[in-house]
């Protein structure tokens, strides 16, 4: 038996859902921006995140300077020793002065100011370092050494990343939400303008089956123009807002850079909603029908 | 076609046909006749497996319809063909389109649906109608239009909602002997109508409902003519 048959009038006449391609567009439009800026952010926290993964900075204080660059010197072999650690560098006083000048405020490090010594320590990928033992390890040649691992601060950053990922996440799914009621609403009132029609092709014998392939079908091709359409505009909308962030920045800002492999999941959205729109315009089709005899 | 103690009723507490016992011979030609509001549209619509009664049953092609499952109904549909009071043409579709309608939901496609098609129209007089719409076609085209779908595909039963009452008296006397022709070929036939100078001409047997019950049933509905 064939199924498959279009009754449905032309969409041109008078078609209650003729804005639905529209509808779609927009809310492909925003569902694409949302996960651009999404997917924007979690590059920048991953380059974040990986820049101080793998690097762990060691601090040393006291009084005698001289005290100090021998305890350094120690501390640095020791480390150099210590199999998984693929760099160890001392910052120089220059670099010191840079970062303390944030909080204490450029030219008020004076140089009777108790300066640390820091030494910038890269561990290996492969090898597993017991950062624990290693700073037993180090204390072992002064008590005011201290081994920071950034745990703290990466775990600030992922709480952060996380959330703002959940964010877009959920602006995602209530647009998701948002296109269904749509869609439900759409398919009720396109079905209340062809009442007529779908009674008589009720009782001529046509199979709920095949009503529900005449909707689904033409709300897929509207799902799926609206995407495209949506798609192309929010493409255009991205690129824009980056040329204006380059033009405003003057090179004095880094712009954001697009994950262009992870972007590319953005051109399934059109087919996503034309499946949702498909779909569930087939399920309210059914669901209607069924209240028939 | 049996119906044994049919009841039907739109609103709760109030049976627009009560108590309908009847039995029609496979290959019948029946009226049904009856002043407005006695029930016949309602009739009708048990008879096209439109609505379900309230109580009774009703026996058409070997099985009790009123109990049939939803997803057997289609199949039985296609097996009853309706011409109804207001035509009920789809508006969007041309003369051959809506005529065409019943083989394209049973599945048929290709050039032959056409040509079976236009054949019929050219029966029923719409030879230069095939492909106007609906909306510039007068009531009798129309009505001539639905009469061609209803019997496209030779249904066991035929039924009729006041098929004559949009065309002269020429025409409805040519479409009656299109449902005599029918009728003939084994299609069991039951045609409301108010005419009754049709009804006699034709002679057929008739059921005759008032206030909706069944007053009488006369004759055996076998074909004279």
């Amino acid at each position: 038996m064939r199924n498959q048959y279009d009754f449905l009038p032309n969409e041109n006449k008078r078609e209650a859902t003729k804005l639905l391609p529209w509808v779609m567009a927009i809310m492909v439009y925003l569902s694409a921006l949302a996960g651009t800026g999404s997917l924007i952010l979690h590059s920048g926290f991953d380059d974040w995140a990986s820049s101080l993964q793998g690097r762990v900075t060691v601090q040393l204080t006291g009084e005698n300077r001289e005290d100090m660059s021998d305890q350094s010197s120690r501390i640095q072999e020791a480390l150099r020793a210590t199999p998984g650690v693929d760099s160890v560098r001392p910052l120089t006083e220059d670099e010191i002065r840079l970062l303390l000048e944030p909080w204490l405020g450029a030219g008020n490090i004076t140089d009777d100011l108790p300066i640390p010594i820091m030494i910038d320590v890269e561990t290996s990928d492969n090898i597993y370092v017991n950062l624990d033992a290693l700073e037993s390890k180090i204390r072992q040649i002064s008590d005011n050494v201290y081994l920071d691992d950034h745990a703290r601060w990466l775990d600030d950053f992922l709480r952060l990343a996380y959330t703002v990922e959940s964010t877009g996440l959920g602006i995602l799914i209530l647009i998701l939400l948002a296109s269904v009621c749509i869609i439900i609403f759409g398919t009720k009132s396109s079905m209340s303008e062809h009442k007529g029609t779908i009674e008589i092709m009720h009782l001529m014998g046509a199979h709920d089956l095949m009503i529900a392939k005449a909707y689904q079908n033409r709300f897929m091709k509207y799902g799926l123009r609206g995407g495209i359409i949506g798609l192309i505009l929010s493409f255009i909308t991205v690129y824009g807002l980056l040329i204006l962030v380059q033009n405003l920045s003057g090179g004095f800002v880094d712009t954001p850079t697009l994950p262009y492999l992870k972007m590319s999941l953005l051109l399934l959205f059109p087919l996503i909603f034309a499946a949702l729109t498909m779909i569930t315009a087939r399920i309210t089709v059914m669901r209607e029908l069924a209240r028939m005899v | 076609m049996e119906f044994r103690n049919v009841s039907m009723s739109y609103e709760r507490d109030y049976d627009v046909l009560k108590d309908i016992s009847f039995n029609l011979p496979s290959g019948s030609m029946h009226f049904l006749t009856g002043p407005s509001g006695a029930g016949k549209t309602s009739l009708l619509k048990l008879m096209y497996l439109a609505h379900r009664p309230t109580r009774g049953e009703i026996m058409m092609f070997g099985r009790d319809v009123a109990k049939a499952e939803r997803e057997d109904l289609p199949k039985l549909r296609r097996r009853i063909g309706v011409v109804f009071q207001d035509f009920r043409l789809l508006d969007h579709m041309t003369a051959v389109e809506n005529v065409a309608l019943p083989l394209r939901i049973a599945g048929g496609s290709g050039a032959h649906i056409n040509e079976h098609v236009e054949e019929l129209l050219v029966w029923v007089g719409l030879k230069d109608k095939m492909k106007s719409y609906p909306s510039t076609l007068s009531g009798g085209e129309k009505q001539r239009v639905a009469i061609a779908r209803a019997v496209i595909r030779r249904p066991d039963i035929l039924l009729a909602d006041e098929p004559t009452g949009n065309v002269d008296p020429e025409m409805a006397e040519r479409l009656m002997y299109l449902f005599v022709e029918l009728n003939k070929l084994g299609t069991t036939t039951v045609i409301a109508s108010h005419d009754n100078g049709l009804v006699e001409k034709f002679g057929s047997a008739r059921l005759h409902l008032v206030g909706g019950k069944l007053l009488h049933l006369e004759g055996t509905g076998k074909n004279r003519n």
